[in-house]
């Protein structure tokens, strides 16, 4: 279970303490070492850039200073001026402000996107820093109170959007009942096992219809399972090990129930992440299945020829939109490119390198938590500097927690712009190729 | 005599000492951090990790310009570090004053430039590093991160480069020998202080980068 405390107190500071003292490592340890205090980072964080655009400067924002608490206590502990310091009472003195402070900038104003990597010089991963001061807030109690509901209630009923397997089941029925799609469930034997997010399930379920339309199209064996029936894994945004690892021995259960090979991710960015990446290092031995992305599957059965998309289905300017953890730090990059190429008649790339993108904003958890809403809405403010660039109002998006942060932000701001998702023009145009 | 002996004793025994300083503290800093040791990673990249930190650490200082609108808006730090670093790595090792130097500490004797070069390198590495301070303490941004640390760094650095300056187109006047001598004594100030630094971030780099470039194969991303 993951707290929520208001209260910060002795015991939450030594806690917070000890975790990041805990979570150095040769990495960790060369990042913080590294930096140069140049800000260039600055630049390239879209809640910075968002503040900027209205003409505001936040220094804090800056993903340098994010981490500036965590160097302090790595400094007192790992170097021998720290340890003199330290040993002179000169040490960090952490005041329950500070942690609040920490919240606002680990929780509220990092997506944990990764651009701020690709642009400082010395090529510091600020996301894995601020995911150590993430997990020591977590571990002292202090994750913020939407997160934590969501992390618990994902914990409990299987889903962040309270979706248990009776939900799962009718919803299930109600899609294939609604968009006229056969949906396998728990069946054997199975080479595939795709994963939906609630997300999807509950907001937009024609992304579900259409990924079981390309599934079905591909002529891959295939089936969902009850038992990892959500893909979603919030232990992430919290840092949580415990919660992180529960959830994806779900997703491990239903798997080896299944006997199957592959598992696709749904478009779900952090799903594809603690599937791929993480799941790996958690469970080392049991872990046997190569993890695709529905993206990654797409590309993959109109190259072997298994799905052809011979039309044209998005006649007006549009572009894409990447998110992060799939694509940056996923590396499912050329994919979405090659298969709009297909699908779009006007597609203009909004960026010159793929892996530069602007996040939604809504990453990382930003989306739940409501004490964010400022910031998302800044940050969505320099998302849109994006699409103005090229001047789409069609965007194409490969994972729904993307979509839902952009329609959020668009609604709030009074844009009109069309957030489709890619899986939904793919199964459009197969099908269209039928007729 | 007293200019002669200071010179002999910033060049000789204050020289040595700095440089047992320098060595062992680099050293120090720089194994500290590995021997802190990596958690095994059991997920199959998608690219080659290894060639990718390599290219990274060889490629990676050229390639700021790539990220246009970051470059446009920090040109400065990018324009003015790339010269920076370029005239004062350059100035160290290459310049025809430090060959012999060089030949007594490392053994081996260096190439040396041009003395155009050398001025050109000199003045834009000053110049670079004039504009970078300033940028530095006009900045929001980088006011809020820069310590004492750093300007103390510029400042001495500074002064390095502008004694060398004057050393090398000074010879024959007065007070040559005081002048000379205060560009080694602040060369060896800079020695002795780099490894209690953050200019010490020339070690860290390698591993640093060398990790970006890590990540970036096993995601099979090429930036």
């Amino acid at each position: 279970m993951v707290e929520f405390k208001e209260q910060i107190g002795r015991t939450e500071i030594e806690k917070f303490y000890e975790f990041c003292k805990k979570g150095i490592n040769m990495e960790v340890a060369s990042y913080l070492e590294a930096c140069v205090r140049c800000g260039i980072c600055a630049e390239a964080c879209l809640f910075y850039m968002g503040e900027n655009i209205s003409g505001r400067i936040d220094p804090t924002l800056t993903p340098a200073y994010k981490a500036d608490l965590l160097r302090d206590i790595y400094r007192e502990n790992y170097t021998i001026i720290g340890r003199i310091k330290k040993l002179l009472g000169l040490g960090v003195k952490i005041k329950p402000e500070d942690l609040k402070e920490q919240i606002k900038l680990a929780f509220y104003t990092c997506t944990m996107c990764d651009r701020c990597t690709k642009a400082c010089p010395m090529g510091i991963d600020t996301p894995k820093l601020v995911s150590i001061v993430r997990g020591a807030l977590t571990y002292a109690g202090l994750t913020p109170k939407d997160l934590a509901d969501a992390t618990n209630l994902s914990l409990e009923k299987g889903s962040p959007l309270g979706v248990d397997t009776q939900t799962f089941l009718k919803r299930l029925e109600f899609i294939s009942e609604e968009y006229e799609v056969d949906i396998p469930v728990d069946k054997k034997p199975a080479e595939y096992l795709y994963l939906p997010s609630s997300i999807e399930l509950m907001k937009f379920p024609s992304s579900v219809a259409s990924a079981v339309k390309v599934l079905n199209k591909s002529g891959v064996s295939w089936s969902m399972s009850t038992k990892a029936h959500e893909a979603t894994n919030f232990g992430i945004f919290a840092q949580s090990k415990e919660a992180t690892k529960e959830m994806l021995s779900r997703v491990l259960e239903g798997a080896k129930e299944l006997d199957v090979k592959y598992i696709i991710a749904p478009e779900c960015g952090h799903a594809y992440q603690s599937m791929r990446f993480i799941a790996p290092n958690l469970f080392p031995e049991e872990w046997n299945f190569e993890v695709l992305n529905i993206v990654e599957f797409i590309d993959r059965m109109v190259e072997t020829g298994r799905l052809s998309i011979n039309r044209k289905v998005l006649m007006e300017k549009s572009t894409l939109h990447d998110s992060c953890q799939i694509g940056r730090r996923g590396g499912v990059l050329k994919e979405p490119r090659r298969i709009l190429g297909m699908l779009a008649e006007d597609f203009r790339d909004s960026v010159l390198i793929p892996e530069h993108n602007i996040c939604c904003g809504g990453g990382g958890g930003v989306l739940v938590i409501k004490d964010a809403d400022y910031y998302r809405q800044k940050a969505f403010l320099s998302k849109m500097t994006l699409f103005d660039k090229v001047g789409a109002k069609t965007v194409v998006c490969y994972c729904a927690n993307c979509m839902l942060a952009l329609n959020t932000g668009a609604k709030e701001l009074n844009r009109d712009y069309r957030f489709v998702s890619i899986v939904e023009l793919v199964a459009e145009a197969i099908e269209e190729g039928e007729e | 005599m007293k200019d002669v002996v200071f010179y002999d004793f910033v060049r000789g025994p204050l020289l040595k000492f700095a440089l047992f300083v320098f060595f062992a503290g680099i050293s120090y800093r720089f194994f500290r951090v590995v021997f802190l040791g990596l958690p095994a990673d059991y997920a199959k990249p998608k690219g080659n990790p290894y060639l990718m930190a390599v290219k990274k650490i060889i490629i990676k200082p050229t390639m700021g310009w790539t990220f246009n609108e970051i470059f446009s808006r920090r040109a400065i730090n990018f324009i003015g570090g790339f010269l920076f670093h370029l005239g004062f790595l350059g100035l160290t090792f290459f310049v025809p004053a430090h060959a012999l130097l060089w030949k007594e500490i490392i053994g081996i004797s260096l190439p040396v430039m041009p003395s155009l070069i050398v001025d050109i390198l000199t003045y834009s590495a000053l110049g670079s590093l004039i504009a970078l301070t300033l940028h530095r303490a006009l900045n929001p941004v980088l006011k809020l991160l820069t310590g004492k640390d750093e300007y103390f760094a510029n400042l001495l650095v500074a002064l390095i480069l502008f004694t060398g300056l004057l050393a090398n187109k000074w010879a024959g006047g007065g007070l040559y020998i005081w002048l000379l001598s205060m560009h080694m004594l602040l060369a060896d100030l800079l020695i002795l202080y780099i490894p209690f630094s953050r200019l010490s971030h020339f070690v860290y780099y390698f591993l640093s980068v060398g990790f970006m470039g890590w990540n970036a194969g096993k995601r099979g991303v090429s930036f």
